[in-house]
């Protein structure tokens, strides 16, 4: 049984989310007695030492072949296993691309697919291990889930949604070991279902993943300057929560915010849903910038890309600048 | 639709499910489904029309799906997900039409079905589409696959201790380029899966000719042996042989210490059974004109079989 | 309490082990004590002593004993 305390979340939050994720996995077989868990020679950096030592009959390797994996993955499916398979986001996305659109789009097969070090979490081993591109990928697929927890709380809680899900869920982890926390006790996760954190009349964010905890700073750094923002946090990429997107409408500048590409991802679902929206404020996107970086720590390339809180601010504060000349 | 003559089949098999009666191996009977599939490969490569067919794929794995299909395989048409069916999934998904038209043998397809092959509204794709009422475990396709999600259903199988019903893949040769595939292979042997079933269509050739110099496979017996599966070699047209492969025990220890999983590697020439496709590089896809039909056609009708045993109908099987 | 009777609590609680397994205990020696539990009993100390700790010291908080050489730094005495 999971308690939400301010001690456990901030336990959670120290692990990161892919502990997180390992520690949420301990709850699944109680869940639903069908659960097996698979892994591409990930099975440490998932977080899964307990479950593996548990529950060994659930927990299968596969070793390094991610495309093996996926379609393992749903031949078991197939055969009425609730199944997880982790990897890094860059080569769930990247790797098994084909076997993820013909298995879990295509055959829709019921695999939870859990990307790893999304963004630039492991960015200190390059552009191989940076996923910039996997939330384009995954919200193209049809019939995919895509969802993006906040923090090391909301992947706990997003992991536990999943096992209840029916069909193929990518699901996105981000951060880092000492994740920010945005949720300090048990809140409500309901798949598709946009969650507003902070309300104001003047700027509206909509972010995701880690850049949630970013959007919260900015906001804050904005009302010192009498700037009021509302922030949403969007952990589910597709079925992107459309209702709450345009419940933004009345604000003078949306911004969107990812650790992601700016092309692709959370601003561009944004941005097609509001398309034939007459009138609608200017959107400005914040994610990775379209290129190719060497490795380097995580926070030195969050800062190369604009997205710490401070620049977060920065950069909607010229933008709302301009709106209002 | 050019008509069936008598010494076809007429009902397909319909179910060689529970409560069926054991048969012996009916060698003849065997060699007058490969015929008939091939009949009915010749008539839906005609129905495509401008959209031609991957005729010489699925002519060089008939024998081996009318094995499976009529000798070896356990499935209920009536209950397509029986429990103890034996899976079937096709890796090498452009040999459809033959795959259709084993499926109608069987009884899963109605014969005026396989006429809508390739149409715009059709439940018969080039490529087949997962659709269990079909008796189509696994949509296909994108070639490297299969052998994966054969491991998987092989592995759930034997976690539920189902020891009965086994998982058959059949793969292309030039399919064996991906290396997918070999992450399959390894895990098989890895998990130790006795149930499971690889078999090659090795007709030495794919889409850009021969497989040698477009990308030599070497030795696959050995490659297979080394990945920790039992092998057998065999003439893939060569009826009694394939069955004498599928059925013969497999005891036997591979590297896991459970038995083995087992690759079969069949000899075959592509577009067996139509002196213009065999061997032909344009017969991986090509287009069937009225022409070429007839001659087909004429070619099976005077094959050995003229004088065929009907299909004893009533899907007597060994349960 | 005083604070050594606090961060043994601590320790005893989330490791389950005996208070005399204390002063020798490091980190894996018990199977409790993985990185899972480890960032558990972090946050509970946190909590314990309301002080946030720096993530290098989480790293370096190697052993029972270690543990209340960097608390020091914080400002608490054990």
């Amino acid at each position: 049984m999971i308690a939400y305390t301010r001690a456990s979340t901030r336990a959670w939050s120290m692990l990161g989310s892919s502990g997180a994720f390992g520690l949420a996995a301990m709850e699944l077989p109680e869940l639903d007695s069908s659960v097996a868990i698979l892994s591409a020679d990930l099975s440490f950096f998932s977080g899964l030492d307990r479950f593996r030592a548990k529950y060994p009959e659930r927990l299968f390797n596969i070793g390094i072949a991610e495309q093996n994996m996926v379609c393992v993955a749903a031949g078991m499916a197939k055969e009425g296993h609730k199944v997880f398979a982790t990897t890094y986001a860059t080569f769930a996305s990247a790797r098994s691309c084909d076997q993820v659109r013909v298995s879990m789009g295509y055959m829709q097969s019921d695999i939870k697919l859990v990307g790893l070090a999304a963004g630039l979490s492991v960015g200190i081993l390059g552009p191989t291990h940076m996923s910039i591109e996997d939330l384009a990928v995954m919200r193209a697929i049809p019939n995919m889930t895509v969802v993006s927890p906040a923090d090391c709380t909301a992947t706990v809680k997003a992991t536990l949604a999943a096992a209840k899900h029916k069909g193929p869920m990518y699901l996105r982890l981000t951060g880092v070991q000492n994740n920010p926390t945005v949720y300090q006790a048990d809140f409500e996760f309901t798949i598709g279902k946009a969650i507003r954190l902070r309300d104001g009349d003047d700027i509206a964010i909509i972010a995701t993943g880690t850049m949630v905890h970013a959007a919260l700073e900015a906001a804050t750094l904005l009302a010192e300057r009498q700037i009021a923002c509302t922030v949403i946090d969007m952990h589910t990429i597709k079925p992107l929560d459309e209702a709450a997107v345009k419940e933004t409408l009345g604000a003078k500048l949306l911004v969107t915010i990812e650790e992601h590409n700016k092309k692709g991802g959370l601003g561009g679902a944004v941005a097609e849903c509001l398309a034939l929206v007459p009138r609608k404020p200017p959107q400005l996107v914040l994610g990775m910038t379209d290129e190719f970086y060497h490795g380097a720590d995580y926070h030195y390339l969050l800062e190369k890309n604009g997205l710490t809180a401070r620049q977060i601010a920065e950069s909607i504060l010229a933008s709302y600048e301009q709106v209002l000349a | 639709m050019h008509d069936v003559t008598a010494a076809a089949i007429r009902e397909p098999v319909r179910a060689r499910g529970p409560g069926s009666e054991p048969r012996g191996f009916d060698a003849a009977r065997c060699r007058a489904a490969a015929r008939q599939i091939r009949r009915y490969v010749m008539q839906m490569s005609l129905t495509a029309g401008p959209h031609g067919a991957h005729a010489g794929g699925a002519l060089s794995m008939v024998e081996i799906l009318s094995v499976l299909y009529l000798e070896v395989m356990r499935y209920d048409v009536k209950n397509p997900l029986w429990e103890q069916r034996d899976r079937f999934i096709l890796s090498k998904g452009h040999g459809s039409p033959s795959l259709y038209a084993a499926l109608c043998l069987a009884g899963f397809l109605d014969e005026k079905e396989l006429a809508t092959f390739k149409a715009n509204e059709t439940r018969l794709y080039g490529h087949p589409s997962m659709n269990p009422s079909m008796g189509i475990e696994f949509s296909s396709g994108s070639l490297g696959h299969g052998l994966s999600l054969g491991v998987g259903s092989a592995l759930a199988l034997k976690i539920r201790g189902n020891a009965a019903s086994r998982v058959f893949v059949v793969l292309g040769d030039g399919e064996l380029n991906e290396g997918s595939v070999w992450e399959a292979a390894m895990s098989a042997a890895h998990f130790g899966l006795p149930n499971l079933v690889a078999i090659v269509d090795r007709n030495g050739m794919q889409y850009d000719g021969f497989t040698e110099p477009v990308m030599n496979t070497g030795d696959l017996a050995a490659k297979w042996r080394s990945f920790g599966w039992m092998v057998r070699e065999v003439d893939g047209h060569d009826v009694s042989a394939v069955h004498d492969a599928l059925t013969a025990p497999t005891a036997g220890s591979g590297q896991s210490g459970g038995a083995a999983p087992l690759a079969i590697i069949a000899r075959t020439i592509r577009g067996k059974g139509v002196s213009f496709m065999e061997n032909a590089r344009v017969w991986h896809h090509s287009r069937l004109t009225q022409a070429m039909y007839d001659q087909a056609m004429a070619e099976l009708d005077a094959s050995a079989e003229t004088a065929a045993t009907p299909i004893d109908r009533g899907g007597s099987r060994r349960p | 309490m005083t604070n050594l009777q606090k961060y043994t609590k601590a320790f005893v609680e989330a490791f389950d082990v005996a208070e005399d397994a204390l002063p020798t205990l490091v980190y894996q020696a018990v199977p409790s004590w993985d990185s899972v539990g480890h960032m558990g009993l972090m946050a509970v100390l946190e909590e314990a002593f309301g002080i946030t700790l720096d993530i290098d010291d989480v790293i370096d908080f190697s052993s029972f004993v270690r543990g209340q050489e960097l608390l020091r730094k914080y400002g608490v005495e054990i």
